[in-house]
């Protein structure tokens, strides 16, 4: 599916970010070892979801590119949004890890789409992708079980 | 993407907001109020009598003297509590614009934070509105200004921008002590209503802010009232230029803004990807119903393979625009607003086909996604060869329709645009400085966009219109409606 309008990149944003949330708060529930990094990273997707939204509505205006400013195929973006019962926990790791890189990767394009059409909001995009890159190594680094 | 919530959920009776009071008009002449995506009646509005007009101009006049002698920082917390109300039922706002005019939910929100925009730029006037001093003119003597709000204003409010529009001018009228009138366009006024409703609820006092019903007769009570000392109007040319004589003739003051024909002027060194989305908005955002919009293309230079790859580019681009209702968020362009401006603009095609205009992308027939009935739907349409004497190259169309001509150089190309009647939102797209500024210089243009499609200020700049697109002295928003809204009054004083 084609996303080309800021509103419809937005939701999908606050889709991206309530998913990912909800595998964090899964994996928390499954392996409380780590329970702390996943629900800071829960935690920090709700602030995200209040970064872009206040961006996009701060800025918005008759004169951008709304409209006109994404050509995203939201379908590169998605995963799966729960955890099957019996995954391990390497396996859960690694469909953490692949989440989100596909979230950086949408920010990313998003905002290097949108870049110069949408005042401030690549900037938030690419700041969230940045943000994010850590979260790659962290998840990296957690003890194996 | 699935359609978001309606907030119209019944038919609204909407009634006049005079003296801090609904009132219901006594007018037997009611106009339904159709959602052009849907056709379904979302409100009925009545054309006020000409005693409530003049009602509403008496509270005014009355509520004057006590808000005058209002502090200007307490005259602004009412200013204050209105933008956060405002922002609290945004989304509210903003749904209602698109149910009631038929844009975009990307564009009803550009709306929105515009309008909100205007109230925040506003609520300095403490130090906007301050006057200047120079003591010791000559020995002893001081000399000062100081700057009045005069009485009651109004507004004659357009249907292409509802909620926006009237606020170029309300906030500063209120923030500078004056008492304001507004009659929204009949065709869409719901959107001043749901405004007038968070006016209430912000504490002004009764008669400061009012809110008038009609059509051309109320507008025309309004002008003809010795009690308004100034109006505002945004509208066609024609109708600005009558409405100017007429505040000449009644002693009004008078910001006229008027129609519009922008040249989008595309050099060859412009950079096509980034300047595509810029044109789209251009042409096609608000569904071409806007004085601000793109009319003519202008492709300069003599390169055949140049020019065609950007018509190109431009054909193919429009040709992808997602049409249908507004509260799709998928949706790029929505319906124009209403029948009849559907049947203008497809008057304009037919004489663009018969003045031997090429049709390069013909949106007649509309593609419409999702099951809605085309009453008021329109897909984009793109001419290639329209010279500028051929009516679409010369008149506004006010819809989705783009003519494209070629100049063989800039100098053409200015040549092309100064020679409109119009001069309102012209732009150049181009990556050279030089090119720039040279329009910048010698385009007759209020507002000028260099590599930007949609020229509109910001509200703490004047909303510019020359030639036939503005009659008036001083502009809306900023600093020109500070003193648009007040009379220098000068002291020279001398203690014995």
């Amino acid at each position: 599916m084609a996303l080309n309008t800021a509103s419809e990149v937005i939701s999908f944003a606050r889709k991206l970010e309530e998913d990912s949330a909800g595998l964090y708060e899964t994996l928390a529930e499954r392996w409380p070892a780590a329970e702390e990094t996943w629900l800071s990273f829960a935690r920090e997707n709700r602030k995200n979801i209040v970064q872009v939204e206040r961006t996009y509505y701060g800025v918005i205006s008759d004169a951008l590119e709304g409209c006109f400013a994404f050509n995203l195929d939201a379908d590169g973006y998605t995963f799966p949004a729960g955890l099957p019962e019996k995954t391990g926990y390497s396996d859960a790791l690694g469909q953490a890890v692949a989440m989100e890189e596909k979230i950086i990767r949408f920010y990313s394009e998003a905002a290097e789409q949108s870049k110069s059409l949408m005042a401030d909001v690549p900037r938030a995009f690419a700041l969230i992708a940045r943000k994010r890159e850590g979260r790659i190594a962290a998840l990296q680094s957690l003890p194996d079980r | 993407m699935a359609v978001l919530e309606e907030p119209i959920k019944e038919v609204l009776e909407l009634k006049n907001y005079i003296n801090g009071e609904w009132v219901g008009s006594e007018s037997s002449q009611i106009l339904d109020i159709v959602n052009p995506t849907t056709q379904q009646t979302i409100a009925r509005v009545p054309m006020s009598t000409g005693d409530e007009v003049k009602a509403a101009v008496e509270a005014a006049r009355e509520a004057f003297p006590d808000w005058r002698r209002t502090p200007p920082l307490a005259r602004v917390r009412c200013l204050f509590r209105l933008k956060e109300l405002m922002e609290e039922n945004f989304e509210r706002l903003s749904r209602v614009q698109t149910m009631e005019h038929g844009k975009t939910i990307d564009e009803s929100r550009g709306e929105t934070r515009r309008g909100i925009e205007m109230v925040e730029v506003a609520t300095g006037i403490p130090s906007l509105m301050m006057g200047y001093s120079l003591e010791d003119i000559a020995a002893g003597i001081d000399e000062y200004v100081i700057y009045q709000p005069l009485g009651v204003f109004c507004h004659i409010a357009p249907f292409n921008f509802p909620f926006m529009v009237p606020l170029w001018y309300s906030p500063f009228a209120l923030a500078t002590g004056n008492t304001f009138i507004v009659k929204p366009s009949p065709r869409d006024p719901i959107s001043q209503v749901k405004l007038a409703e968070l006016i209430d609820e912000a504490g002004f006092p009764p008669g400061v802010y009012n809110l008038v019903h009609g059509g051309a007769d109320a507008a025309g009570v309004l002008l003809e009232h010795p009690d308004i000392k100034g109006a505002t109007f945004v509208g066609t040319s024609q109708i600005g230029r009558d409405i100017y004589k007429k505040c000449g003739e009644t002693g009004k003051r008078a910001i006229v803004q008027g129609a519009a024909k922008n040249f989008m002027v595309v050099m060859p060194d412009v950079n096509i990807g980034g300047t595509i989305p810029a044109l789209m908005t251009s042409f096609f955002g608000n569904t071409g119903q806007r004085c601000l919009s793109g009319a003519n293309l202008v492709i300069v230079g003599q390169d055949d393979a140049f020019y065609r790859k950007f018509l190109n580019a431009f054909v193919e681009a429009a040709s992808k625009i997602k049409v249908g209702y507004g509260l799709d968020e998928s949706i790029q362009m929505g319906p124009m607003q209403s029948p009849d401006g559907k049947e203008r603009v497809l008057g304009f095609i037919e004489k663009g086909i018969a003045e031997g205009a090429k049709l390069a992308l013909d949106g007649r027939k509309p593609k419409i996604m999702g099951d809605y009935p085309e009453k008021c739907f329109l897909n984009p349409t793109v001419f290639e060869n329209v010279t500028p004497d051929m009516t679409i190259g010369r008149e506004e169309i006010f819809g989705p329709v783009a003519s494209v001509m070629r100049a063989e150089s800039l100098d053409a190309a200015i040549n092309l645009v100064n020679a409109s009647r119009y001069g309102n939102g012209n732009a150049i797209f181009t990556s050279s400085g030089k090119s720039a500024r040279e329009f910048q210089y010698r385009v007759e243009s209020g507002n000028i966009g260099i590599n930007i499609g949609i020229v509109a200020p910001m509200a703490f700049f004047p909303f510019s219109g020359m030639k036939d697109s503005f009659f008036g002295v001083l502009h809306g928003q900023g600093r020109d409606a500070v003193r648009f809204f007040t009379e220098s009054k000068v002291v020279i004083q001398r203690w014995l």
